[in-house]
């Protein structure tokens, strides 16, 4: 091998250069897929109305208003998705709970991208009875219904906002973890981290500079598939009651006050309902047209 | 076989130790648990909590006792309920759950693996399409939105079926829980099927068997299925674990008292035996839902004999 | 002599994301009774699709035109049916790679007996008679052991040696191998290659022999098809076309040949 032709300098050329290059074809595929486009459309639409959208509308999210309870949707009320019981306009509402599902969903999922990716580089670069007995407890911990750890979690420890993106946090990064391990074992073997090596690199910066940038497609993809996995979670926790509590608000909580009332006012679960699901499919779409992106196929 | 049987339990018995050990940990630093000083209880039940787990002994002999009753399967006194032991509790409850939870996994492998290995023979057809993208709802989907949609349908505006209640287990009120229950597994069964049968379909031994001018249906029953069903085989526990959270929510819904339902209960009102013995028991299930998958594994894969 | 195969005018094709693609471009060929013909060309010049063609197992993406008369039927009209009758029963099949080529979870015996249970409507036991006869003509050792084992058990020769046994289940007249010693050792490759030679010499099958090795064509072929690029660019008789290529491909593909195999 002509390992130590390489220079430090060029090293990082070869990597930026075909990195660069490869991720910007890879999101000029993705907007060629017709399902992922619409998808980022409709993803980047909720997202914005989320953020700016209960500046524009002229209902404040926790006013009541007796006068018009439960109130079908309508253009003339200008309560376009309808109203609660409590009189308070719906649209509002999805919208305050979208920037709490949304942000849960990308907090919760940063938190456990870090642990996953942390753990699995870890146990994938070091490899050995390291690697045998953190890949042995990723194992363990994935047997176990997790989604009932997070309930006794809260449980426990109170029902806190903060605790909730940890707890969803703390159990999603399994995955991650065990899916980085396996890139990082592969990027190992490749011959510009043996030259990094013999060029002195400590192990923590070939992990910092060399193995993490050449995952950050596969996270990306991942990124993408977990965040609707803990918009799920947190209204799965909130429509319990061991989630979200009034008076905030998430999809989940909506869903659930629309299903005990669905009786009378039909519009309390289609709407926050069909939000939902859009942003779930969504990001299913994105994810999977991203994972084709960046893994091409011949035929 | 043996082997790999022992192998297993090898691991599952451990692991279910440190899960308990990890209840009873938590219980521990829980706020008023059942195993710190500072509570409020109910004189009755102060008393049960003592006599069941030797409050006064040291840590270490207060969760061997803990574990010996485990073992015993005997999992205390409910922390909430005067009346009741957890195991009562559970013991009334489980005949539902395990109801609805059976049913639904039957239907998801049965009708998941049907579809899958269907679309992927007639892979890019209209049956293809449907199925594929029906199971894409099913994904997208949560069971907690399906749920509240099939009751309003069926049940408020059809009036078809009852949307709440056990009523004895009659099929009925059994039929929307099942299908809510049901569908996300039974369309993640499909996609999953679906690509090992197609990939299975691609390899080289199929090739081989239709060279050998083998008819097209005995190459499905013989050569393909036997292969293309491992991953499910292997889906068997994260099935069984998904359909388990999935009956928490669904039995709420739908307002059946099984296990899941005296789990959200005692969530809620911080029971703490009640909620960590419904844990210990769905995490044996789990393991035990393992050690078969493990077995069927060995039954139709010869390969896995030798390690 | 009689003609067994006769092939006019085969095109391949292969629906791919970059179009159209031709694998094989209008060939025309024919094959004698009891003759072995070799095939002999780069990897990708269309030597294994030309075969899948007419046997009608090519890729779903894959269409071939043209006529191919076998015992005087033409393969390319029949339906998928009728071409499973003729597959495995009048017609054998050997492929490239044994150690993928066998189905994992299903016992040597098995494998053997469904092609004469299923073809010649045979009992168990007429068909385990049959499949230990097979086994003894590709020289297997230990046959009623054998019959128990999964393909995992065996090495990538014994391997092999099943697969021609399974072409001869149902004494086919022709038999195609497709690389059949590519992933063997060179020993193994000999032994393989003997079996071949004996099955031409003592059963009087038929055999297409397919490699992109002239040196293992040269063992066993009588003539020689020379392939590139989806087209025949020579043919004639075996030892002709070794000695006195024609054309500057030929002589290409010999020059590859380490010395000792001439
Ligand atoms: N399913 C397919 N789709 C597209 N192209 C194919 C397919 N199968 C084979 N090919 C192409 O057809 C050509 C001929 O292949 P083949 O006959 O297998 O070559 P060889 O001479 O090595 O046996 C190759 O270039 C190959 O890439
Ligand atoms: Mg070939």
């Amino acid at each position: 091998m002509n390992i130590k032709n390489y220079s430090k300098d060029d090293l990082d050329n070869i990597l930026s250069i075909k990195g660069n290059s490869l991720y910007s074809d890879a999101f000029k595929r993705l907007l060629k897929n017709k399902a992922s486009l619409v998808s980022l459309i409709i993803l980047l639409l909720i997202t914005l109305l989320s953020i700016f959208g209960p500046y524009l509308l002229q209902y404040d999210f926790y006013e009541t208003d007796w006068n018009s309870i439960y109130l079908a949707p309508s253009i003339e009320s200008r309560h376009y998705f309808g109203t609660d019981g409590n009189g308070r306009d719906l649209l509002v509402r999805i919208l305050y709970g979208g920037r709490l599902s949304l942000s849960i969903g990308i907090i919760a999922t940063l938190v456990s991208v870090l642990i996953g990716v942390t753990y699995g580089t870890i146990a994938g670069y070091f490899g050995g009875k390291l690697d045998t007995i953190m890949m042995r407890i990723v194992e363990i911990l994935y047997s176990m219904p997790y989604l009932i750890f997070v309930i006794i979690l809260m449980v426990i420890f109170g029902r806190n906002i903060y605790l909730l993106f940890l707890a969803i946090g703390a159990v999603e990064w399994l995955t991650m973890a065990r899916i980085v391990r396996g890139q990082t074992i592969s990027i190992k073997e490749k011959e510009f981290i043996e030259a990094s090596k013999s060029l002195g690199q400590s192990s923590f910066m070939i992990i910092i500079k060399h193995i993490i940038p050449n995952l950050a497609g596969t996270i990306i993809v991942y990124i993408t598939l977990m965040v609707p996995s803990v918009i799920i979670l947190e209204s799965f926790l909130s429509f319990l009651g061991l989630g979200v509590q009034e008076p905030l608000t998430s999809w989940g909580v909506l869903i659930s006050e629309g299903s005990r009332e669905m009786e009378t006012a039909w519009w309390l679960l289609i709407f926050p309902g069909l939000f939902m699901v859009l942003t779930l499919a969504s990001l299913n779409f994105i994810g999977d047209g991203l994972r084709d992106a960046l893994d091409p196929k011949e035929y | 076989m043996i082997q790999l049987i022992i192998k297993r339990l090898a691991i599952a018995i451990p692991t279910l130790i440190i899960i308990i050990a990890f209840v009873f940990g938590l219980m521990r630093v829980a706020p008023g648990g059942p195993f710190t000083n500072e509570r409020a209880l109910p004189p009755e039940i102060e008393q049960k909590i003592n006599e069941a787990y030797d409050l006064d002994k040291p840590l270490i002999h207060q969760f061997g006792i803990y574990l010996s009753k485990i073992a015993k399967g005997d999992l205390g006194p409910s922390y909430k309920y005067k009346d009741f032991t957890v195991n009562e509790l559970i013991l009334s409850g489980f005949p539902i759950s395990l109801t609805l939870g059976v049913s639904a996994i039957i239907i998801s492998l049965f009708l998941g693996s049907l579809l899958g290995i269907i679309a992927a023979i007639k892979r890019n057809t209209i049956f293809d399409y449907t199925v594929m993208g029906v199971s894409l709802i099913g994904i997208c989907v949560p069971s907690f939105v399906l749920a509240p949609i099939l009751s309003l349908f069926f049940g408020l505006y059809l009036g078809l079926l009852p949307i709440s209640g056990w009523n004895g287990g009659n099929i009925y009120n059994l039929i929307l829980p099942v299908v809510s229950l049901s569908l996300p597994q039974i369309a993640i069964i499909s996609r999953m099927m679906r690509s090992s049968t197609i990939e299975t379909l691609n390899s080289n031994f199929i090739r081989t068997a239709r060279a050998k001018g083998m008819p097209k249906r005995r190459i499905i029953t013989k050569h393909v299925i036997r292969s293309s069903i491992l991953p499910i085989i292997d889906y068997l526990a994260p099935a069984t674990a998904g359909l388990m959270t999935g009956s928490i929510i669904i039995e709420q819904i739908f307002g059946l008292p099984g296990i899941g339902r005296y789990f959200v209960v005692g969530a809620l009102q911080r029971d703490y035996t009640l909620v960590s013995g419904v844990m210990i028991l769905y995490a044996s299930l789990l393991m035990l839902l393992i050690l078969l998958s493990d077995i069927l594994r060995g039954v139709l894969d010869p390969r896995v004999k030798i390690k | 002599m009689e003609t067994i195969l006769s092939v006019n005018g085969l095109s391949v094709n292969f629906d791919t994301s970059q179009g159209l693609f031709k694998a094989v471009d209008n060939i025309s060929f024919s094959i004698e009774k009891g003759e072995c013909l070799g095939i002999a060309g780069e990897s990708g010049s269309g030597k294994t699709q030309t075969f899948f063609s007419i046997t009608g197992i090519l890729s779903d993406n894959g269409t071939a035109t043209g006529i191919a008369d076998f015992n005087d039927v033409d393969l390319l009209k029949l339906t998928e049916k009728e071409l499973s009758n003729i597959r495995g029963k009048k017609i054998g099949f050997i492929f490239q790679d044994p150690m993928t080529s066998l189905t994992p979870h299903m016992n040597i015996g098995n494998q053997l007996i469904e092609v004469s249970m299923v073809h010649e409507k045979k009992t168990k036991n007429e068909a385990l008679k049959k499949a230990k006869e097979v086994l003894d003509i590709v020289k297997l050792p230990r046959i009623e052991n054998l019959l128990k084992k999964y393909p995992h058990e065996l090495s990538g020769g014994m391997r092999q040696r099943v697969m021609i046994g399974i072409s001869l289940m149902c004494d086919p007249l022709f038999i195609i191998a497709d690389e059949p010693t590519t992933a063997l050792d060179v020993t193994t490759q000999k032994e393989i290659l003997k079996i071949f030679n004996d099955l031409k010499k003592f059963k009087d099958i038929t055999i297409a022999l397919i490699s992109h090795d002239i040196g293992v064509i040269s063992e066993v072929s009588d003539t020689i098809l020379i392939m590139n690029e989806g087209h025949i660019i020579e043919k004639g008789n075996c030892q002709e076309v070794l000695i006195s290529p024609k054309h500057e491909y030929t002589k290409h593909l010999l020059s590859c040949v380490p010395e000792w195999m001439k």
